[in-house]
């Protein structure tokens, strides 16, 4: 090994020098910065790697940042003019790192407005970069003429440093809007196109400005191509901000739509790009913008073939119809040499072309499939599960690709990304269920990533037993005990516990191999088989149910959080796992048709925060109030915000509402948006309906303009339960100041008490319920009427909804509970459906609801409900009347 | 000394570069100074310095790099990063500002006890600037008032200038390279 790399180092001349470089003796070598007279050769070579060091993640310490950068300024009196310049390189580099970097700042004006062009625009940049706050009201003369510079380059980094100082002195740099302008009508594309940004940036929180400054644009042509995109982005952003006017109707539309006809490729691309991007874009619009994309793919340079395709891809998902008419075009391009376009051809045409033509499709994708790269492998793989959903009926040909994709060389990315496919897959069509199973069956047979073979066993022990023949999967599920790491077993155990639960006939053959297991040499392994082991052979069915075949519930930080706790305060009582949240399982965004697939753009699109988390910060935060300590037990449950106001208002005010066990914390957070008052001692007033008991208030101190602030309210929940849902009436009362609107100092000591009307706020059913998630709602049910819980049954008609589906969702939210078993989405042409609810209420109370749906003259629904108590279960059905 | 001697060290003279540092209290003149110094084509409009300028000039066929620093409060103790280097030092000193003579005198002791000059035979070279102002004080009372004379390790010369004029400057400098000049021949 070490004489091929040897070899190879031959061959590159040399060997590069700045391999196996080391921090300390680089900064050794640095000294030579002292010596007098300044040798330029070797200091501009030794400051090569001390930016190579930190570019490669060396973390320099401050006295060591701080010492080289003094080294470095000596530097400054060598007149080599490429030394001078990795000297500007080294000052950026170092001056977040380096103590007192300030000192520089008369050498770089010296050479910011010096007579050497090849100084100042550096010099800008390093300027700008060891500059704080304070500093830059002395340079701003100094940066204000480079603006208008006549030299293009020192204007271009005049104008992009503005644009970072923004960021620390935005109200220094809002002062050059004069400069700025100037700037906008030079000849240079490149100051044109910065200059734009600064002014943009400027006056972005300004609508009318930004309004003003885009009319005057779009009436007089820009030279640059780089500004006239930019303009299109605001354009843009604008035309978004507008509401629900028509398109087309618009002045600033008209704009990018002529862009569509610019000399230049990049503003055309742009505005192309642009038009298929807007939210309300309709297919009138969308097709001069297809038609020039069209003409994109047909060209001869490679980056406008790939961009045109690239976009068609993501217009395909939300206007398919539209890129139908590219269709001609895309097929020349499967034969495309560049990889990455070919496939995003084929796949373009996956989700616009008809279900006979698939099988070509796939049988040409997988002709070069093993030579594009993993990241456009799971492109295809996308595409491919969005035909599944699309064409359930194709679903033998893909699975079989997808199989076979399976067993070729890829990443984890790629992997996991074809069994989430496979997954989805059998979710959705319950024909390919077996098929799919048995496709991951033996992608576990060899499959070198254990969080997807644990996944997969999970899967298999959760549908496994539902099949027609669990028997074939125990095979599998066993060799991976004989087989793979302690992981891998643990999961297989599991996995083989489950079969054991639900299927009595297999009962006896799991335990054998149960009981080999517990010969394994890993304790965790041993474990689970001895606790399964002795569940499954002890004959106690509910036991079974809880431990088995329920799992747990609650929310995994929360229980992090109480163990942790319980750890540092030992006491003499049980840890009473009942205490801990119970955490609502995750809303399952299954894709809906025709958007199933991400777009390669932004891959992993931005994840809201999960329930679970929110649930604990919320928790963390309300515990950190001393005047609402202690809390009256662990938080339930904390609904949504939930606006008492119009958005626009003077005060915006929403309200979380969180729920304990008996006591109910509602939190009104408040912004005051007027800029020349300051609000103090701001509370909320409550008609407090019958029942409900006002036990504390925590009023918020102060607010000035901008701020939010938050004021508490703890209840206690009424005994009687059906007076528990029931609505507050709620003012917001405070002392108004007037005050400065720059300063935010009030002018006067006395202020005046004022109130303001907030909307009603209702606590709802769905405040109270956590929804949870059941594997198994039959065995659940069943188990429920073992367990003495009460049962009501009830019929209502629902008048106001149409379908079965509008029913299905209402009676979801009413009852703010999860339904089990898929059955929330409807079989097609069905006119009557099961509804099947699971949820828990505050105090932990387990609660399963059944809802018969009919559809006839609106909905028939007849309502089971089983809740451990006879208030909860009338609560319940009450909810929807 | 021969013929000979003397072309020789005239040659090594001339490609001699000193590297000088020009220190002293904010508002004393050090930027104008060497604003004088320099050759015309270089002069600027002065004001006051942030963190350090370099400059160069010329005297006799020897080439200055003075590191002009900063004479605010705050930059004082960027000083000593640079005194290790240096070959000389210009103590530029405000002779009208009798108030902050105090001041003057404990930054010059800062700078002697440095541990980076205090061994050295690093020739100081003072100027008692502004001495056109109506209450200036004369070179003589600055020296004494500043207690130069206990400076033995170091050669050191105090001159009356007006940096604007460029009155004194020359006499100063001249010093200066002298003194630096026999540095060097001795080493």
């Amino acid at each position: 090994m070490a004489f091929k790399r040897d070899k190879k180092e031959e061959e590159d001349g040399g060997g590069n020098i700045f391999l196996n470089l080391e921090k300390t003796s680089v900064l050794q070598e640095a000294r030579t910065f002292n010596e007098t007279p300044v040798n330029p050769r070797k200091c501009t070579i030794i400051l090569s790697k001390i930016l190579y060091l930190i570019n490669q993640g060396e973390q320099l310490g401050t006295t060591e940042a701080t010492e080289t950068f003094f080294a470095m300024t000596k530097l400054f009196q060598s007149r080599d003019v490429i030394l001078r310049r990795m000297v500007y390189l080294g000052i950026k580099e170092l001056s977040s790192l380096a103590e007192d970097v300030i000192i520089v700042t008369s050498s770089l004006t010296k050479d910011m407005t010096g007579k050497e062009d090849l100084y100042r625009a550096a010099a800008i940049r390093a300027l700008c970069s060891i500059t704080d706050g304070s500093m830059l009201q002395a340079i701003e003369r100094y940066m204000k003429q480079a603006i208008v510079d006549r030299n293009a380059a020192v204007s271009s980094a005049a104008l992009v440093s503005s644009l970072h100082m923004t960021r620390i002195a935005g109200d220094v740099v809002k002062r050059w809007v004069n400069e700025a302008q100037e700037a906008l009508i030079s000849d240079n594309v490149m100051v044109q196109y910065h200059a734009l940004g600064v002014l943009y940036h400027i006056r972005k929180s300004d609508r009318l400005a930004v309004t003003k400054l885009v009319t005057k644009l779009t009436r007089s042509p820009l030279k640059s191509p780089f500004a006239v995109c930019l303009l299109i982005r605001i354009v843009c952003k604008l035309l978004e901000e507008e509401g629900d006017v028509a398109l087309s109707e618009s002045p600033l539309f008209d704009f990018v739509e002529k862009c569509l006809r610019h000399k230049s490729e990049t503003v055309i691309y742009e505005a192309a790009h642009a038009v298929v991007n807007l939210r309300r874009t309709t297919p009138r619009e969308l097709a001069p913008a297809v038609s020039v994309l069209q003409l994109f793919c047909s060209s001869p340079k490679p980056a406008l073939r790939f961009a045109a395709v690239r976009t068609l891809n993501k217009v395909a998902m939300s206007h398919p119809a539209a890129v139908t008419a590219c269709n001609l075009d895309l097929e020349n391009l499967i034969s495309d040499s560049n990889r990455s376009i070919a496939t995003l051809a084929i796949t373009t045409l996956l989700k616009t072309g008809a279900e006979s033509s698939v099988d070509r499709l796939m049988k040409q994708i997988s002709t070069f499939v093993s030579e594009i790269s993993d990241e456009f492998k799971v492109v295809v793989v996308q595409a491919i599960r969005a035909l599944c959903l699309k064409f359930p009926r194709k679903h033998g040909v893909l699975m079989n690709f997808l199989s076979a994709m399976l067993r070729d060389e890829g990443g984890l990315e790629y992997k996991a990304s074809i069994a989430d496919t496979i997954i989805s897959i059998i979710e959705e069509n319950p024909d390919a269920k077996e098929t799919g199973l048995a496709h991951l069956c033996e992608f576990i047979e060899d499959c070198e990533h254990t969080s997807l073979a644990v996944r997969i066993l999970h899967l298999l022990g959760k549908e496994g037993p539902r099949t027609k023949q669990p028997s074939r999967y125990i095979r599998f599920i066993y060799n991976r005990v004989i087989l793979e790491s302690a992981v891998v077993r643990c999961a297989a155990v599991a996995a083989m516990a489950q079969f054991g639960a639900s299927c009595p006939d297999l009962l006896p053959n799991i335990l054998v191999l149960l009981a080999r297991c517990q010969m394994d040499c890993d304790d965790e392994t041993r474990d689970r088989a001895t606790f399964y082991y002795h569940i499954l052979s002890g004959d106690q069915p509910q036991f079974i149910y809880h431990y088995i075949v329920d799992h747990l519930q609650v929310s995994i930080p929360s229980l992090e959080r109480a163990l942790t706790q319980y750890v540092a305060n030992p006491t003499p009582e049980q840890f009473d796992i009942s205490t801990v949240p119970v955490s609502a399982p995750e809303p399952t965004n299954v894709p809906e048709k025709g958007h199933g697939t991400v777009d390669i753009a932004n891959p992993v699109a931005v994840q809201p925060e999960t329930p679970a988390k929110a649930a604990e910060s919320y928790a963390v935060k309300l515990a950190s109030i001393p005047e609402l300590a202690p809390l009256p037990g662990s938080l339930f449950r904390s609904s949504d915000p939930v606006q008492l106001t119009e958005s626009e208002t003077e005060y915006v005010v929403k309200c979380i509402k969180h729920c304990f066990s008996d006591h109910l914390i509602l939190q009104f957070n408040i912004l005051n948006t007027l800029s020349d008052t300051l609000l103090e001692s701001i509370g909320v007033t409550l008609e407090e309906p019958e029942g409900y008991e006002i036990l504390k208030e925590v009023a918020c101190p102060k607010l000035s303009c901008g701020e939010t602030g938050s004021v508490y309210v703890l209840l206690k929940f009424p005994e009687d339960l059906s007076l528990s849902v029931s609505t507050f009436g709620a003012t917001l009362k405070f002392v108004v100041k007037d005050c400065d609107p720059t300063t935010g100092e009030p002018d006067t000591d006395e202020g005046y008490h004022d109130t303001y009307m907030l909307e009603d706020l209702d606590v709802l059913l769905s405040d109270q319920v956590v929804r949870v998630m059941k594997g198994n709602w039959g065995a659940a049910w069943e188990q429920a009427e073992g367990e003495s819980f009460f049962e009501l049954e009830d019929t209502y008609v629902l008048t106001s909804v149409t379908s079965l589906e509008q029913a299905i969702q209402n009676i979801v939210v009413f009852l703010g509970m999860q339904p089990a078993e898929r059955t929330d989405r409807l079989p097609q042409g069905k006119s009557a459906h099961t509804l099947l609810l699971a949820g828990m209420f505050r105090g932990g109370h387990d609660v399963l609801v059944r809802a018969k749906l009919a559809l006839a003259e609106g909905v028939t629904m007849q309502i089971t409900v089983r809740a451990p108590s006879q208030e909860i279960a009338e609560l319940i059905t009450s909810a929807l009347g | 000394m021969g013929l000979l001697d003397k072309l020789s060290s005239l040659f090594r003279l001339k490609k001699r570069e000193v590297k000088v540092l020009v220190v002293g209290l904010n508002n004393s003149g050090k930027s104008t100074v060497l604003n004088h110094l320099k050759s015309d084509d270089d002069k600027i409009t002065v004001e006051p310095t942030v963190g350090l300028n370099v400059e160069k000039f010329k005297h006799n066929n020897v080439g200055f790099t003075a590191l002009d620093m900063s004479g605010q409060v705050r930059y004082r103790e960027v000083w000593e990063h640079y005194y290790s280097d240096c070959e000389g030092i210009i103590f530029v000193i405000d002779s009208s500002d009798r108030l902050r003579l105090a001041v003057v005198q404990e930054e010059l002791e800062l700078l002697l006890q440095h541990p980076d000059t205090v061994g050295k035979r690093l020739p100081i070279l003072f100027f008692a600037n502004k001495m056109d102002a109506r209450d200036a004080l004369s070179s003589v009372k600055i020296a004494s008032a500043l207690n130069l004379h206990r400076i033995i390790n170091k050669p050191w010369h105090i001159c009356a200038s007006n940096a604007v004029k460029g009155e004194g400057l020359d006499e100063g400098i001249e010093w200066l390279t002298q003194q630096i000049c026999e540095n060097i021949r001795k080493e």
